[in-house]
């Protein structure tokens, strides 16, 4: 038995290691000289800390900039995406209304559609629209995710009717309802909802490099995609690039991790 | 407060009708329960008073306001539900306070209909605590507490105490009526129990497959039922039935061809007329008489203090069952002669209808 789950463990910590090394090494050559990565063999720790290449990106390369880019859409896709999708959800869920199932049986099945195959005719929609190289293109596909609606509707089919039934005798509207008595219990939900699309839309290189045309309103993936062109050779530069690209979504997952698994499992199992 | 009136309420799910047609009139300050098997449309009637269903046909009148197509919240009402659908987030003070807050009604008002709430209920020592630290009674007690402090002209149950275990429901059936003495508040209450319709009632509605079977009070529903689903619903055990046919001397011939006594008749009925004799078990007499039938023993269920013997007919007639005082001297397997009073006998005609006799019941 004790055997057994020293092997276990060995296992689990040989694949986080395994995992994590990539990310480590990053974090470590961002601190390196210029080209002491290309070394071979390539040195594990830097010889000589510097922090060079933080000094170069928000300086001469301006990436500050980037970061609230991103910092601005990711923060406004979420807020945009809680405010569409959670009452989507609740809808689906709890109201009666003429083909509720059958448009959400039509939303799940789009579900299997990948998302670069709507790219092309929604930036054409976007350009008659106008809204190309705007943040308001850039934040469309994040309004109203199937993913999410799907969420919250699983997570509100485990509120009871009554419950609502008493506010609605008790005299609150539909409105007052989601906000004073379902919204309160939809909360785990909400942070991994919010965490979800805050990362999807930190994340995305995609859809920001095709909509995106004017380099200041680049965001942080899109700015560093940029910069590897110019800088290829430089190892250390990108890093540093990378580090402070990743960092604050991992940082915010780190610390909100608990919700976000236990929101993906409740729901799932009624109780 | 104010009267209740249901005017032939009709309602489909589909192309199922649940209700068929329904009309009960409540008066001021009654407390009237609808008991039926489930399935049997009384908590869609009761949905329907509320406003949480909408009817098909006919009308909801509550005082002289005609409510039908009124939101659940103008019609004056309130309702206890059976899962109690607190609001689990809020806590016990929030909860009872929720519905005026919504009204927007000044702060102190409500800080004092709580407390008087509260203080009916005896639960003033919960107000600040969630509704997941409380017992299923205390529950049970805040689901009534946020119905009191609306002041609704009618109360609505939705069998409140099915949740609770047996002893509790003893408690809290005690509760409702203390509770109904001291608000006086006209009540709607729906159960599947007889047990609680025949204590709590002042009237009762029996309801089958979206009919009423019969209305009144309790004690008439259970010594004149106006037919034989009514004479076996209410009651435990329920109402013996013998099948019988009239044989040409004015007696009734069972099926085993011994004749019993029956009351006087309203109108006569013809030789031959088949129909079925009904007693309850509680008037079923053992011991010796000139007109004793013999009935063998099967099987004593024995309950401290009372006993209820299975008699099965030596003849081969249906099994009867007789409750009584348990002395111990019966023994399965033995035989008894057994009684049937004339008086406390039921007749019903092949349909089930009630057979009208003269007389009052002793």
């Amino acid at each position: 038995m004790s055997l057994r789950r020293w092997t276990v463990t060995l296992l689990a910590a040989l694949v986080a290691l395994f995992t994590i090394a990539p990310l480590l090494w990053m974090l470590s050559v961002s601190f390196m000289a210029r080209g002491e990565a290309a070394q071979f063999p390539p040195p594990l720790l830097p010889g000589d800390p510097t922090l060079d290449n933080y000094r170069a990106l928000f300086g001469s390369f301006g990436i500050g900039h980037f970061l609230i880019n991103s910092l601005l859409v990711s923060t406004l896709a979420t807020l945009l995406a809680l405010f569409f999708t959670i009452p989507a959800g609740y809808a689906f869920a709890k109201l009666r209304f003429r083909g509720r199932d059958a448009t959400f049986r039509l939303l799940v099945a789009a579900l299997v559609v990948p998302g670069q195959i709507g790219m092309l005719p929604l930036f054409l929609e976007l350009k008659a629209m106008g809204l190309v190289n705007s943040y308001a293109g850039a934040l469309v596909p994040w309004l109203a995710g199937i993913f999410g609606i799907f969420l919250v509707r699983q997570y509100c089919l485990t509120i009871p009717d009554e419950m609502l039934e008493a506010a609605r005798i008790d005299g609150a509207s539909e409105a007052q309802i989601l906000r004073r008595i379902v919204l309160p219990l939809l909360s785990p939900i909400i942070v991994t909802l919010a965490l979800f699309v805050f990362l999807g839309s930190w994340n995305d290189f995609m859809w920001p490099l095709i909509i995106l045309a004017d380099q200041d309103l680049y965001t942080l993936p899109v700015a560093l995609a940029a910069m590897s062109r110019e800088h290829v050779q430089d190892n250390e530069l990108m890093m540093a690039g990378a580090v402070v690209t990743t960092l604050p979504v991992l940082v915010l997952f780190l610390a909100l991790q608990r919700f976000y698994l236990s929101g993906l499992t409740t729901g799932s199992v009624k109780g | 407060m104010a009267g209740l009136t249901i005017e032939t309420a009709r309602k489909c799910f589909g192309s199922i009708e649940v209700l068929k047609g329904v009309s009960i009139a409540v008066a001021d300050g009654e407390f009237t329960v609808i008991v039926g098997p489930s399935g049997c449309g009384k908590s869609t009637l009761l949905r329907a008073v509320a406003g949480l269903e909408e009817l098909d046909g006919g009308r909801i009148i509550i005082g002289d306001r005609d409510v039908t197509r009124l939101a659940p919240s103008e019609r004056g009402i309130a309702m206890v539900f059976q899962s109690y659908a607190l609001y689990p987030h809020l806590s016990v003070r929030e909860n009872m306070a929720f519905g005026l807050r919504i009204a927007k009604v000044d702060k102190a008002e409500i800080a004092q209909q709580v407390q008087r709430a509260a203080q009916i209920l005896n639960i003033e020592a919960l107000l600040d605590r969630k509704p997941a630290a409380l017992s299923g009674g205390q529950r049970q007690r805040v689901a009534i507490g946020r119905a009191i402090v609306r002041q609704p002209q009618i109360f609505l149950f939705d069998e409140p105490l099915s949740n609770l275990d047996a002893d509790l429901r003893v408690r809290m059936r005690y509760e409702f009526a203390r509770l109904h003495r001291q608000l006086g508040t006209t009540t709607l209450y729906v159960t599947h129990d007889q047990v609680e319709a025949m204590t709590l009632a002042d009237r009762i509605v029996v309801l089958r497959d979206g009919r009423i079977e019969q209305i009144g009070s309790p004690r008439m529903l259970y010594e004149r039922p106006a037919n034989i689903f009514v004479a076996q619903f209410l009651g435990t055990p329920r109402m013996n039935i013998l099948p019988a046919t009239m044989a040409d001397d004015g007696r009734a011939a069972l099926a085993d061809g011994r004749r019993l006594a029956l009351p006087a008749l309203a109108a006569p009925l013809a030789a031959g007329t088949s129909l079925s004799v009904g007693i309850r078990p509680e008037h079923v007499r053992i011991g010796d008489a000139p007109d004793a039938l013999a009935f063998t023993i099967d099987f004593i269920e024995r309950l401290g203090g009372l006993a209820t013997v299975h008699l099965q007919s030596a003849a081969g007639g249906g099994p009867i069952a007789c409750q009584l005082r348990d002395d111990g001297s019966l023994r399965e397997g033995s035989s008894a002669p057994v009684r049937l009073p004339t008086e406390h006998l039921h007749l019903f005609d092949p349909s089930g209808a009630a057979i009208e006799t003269r007389g009052e019941r002793p």
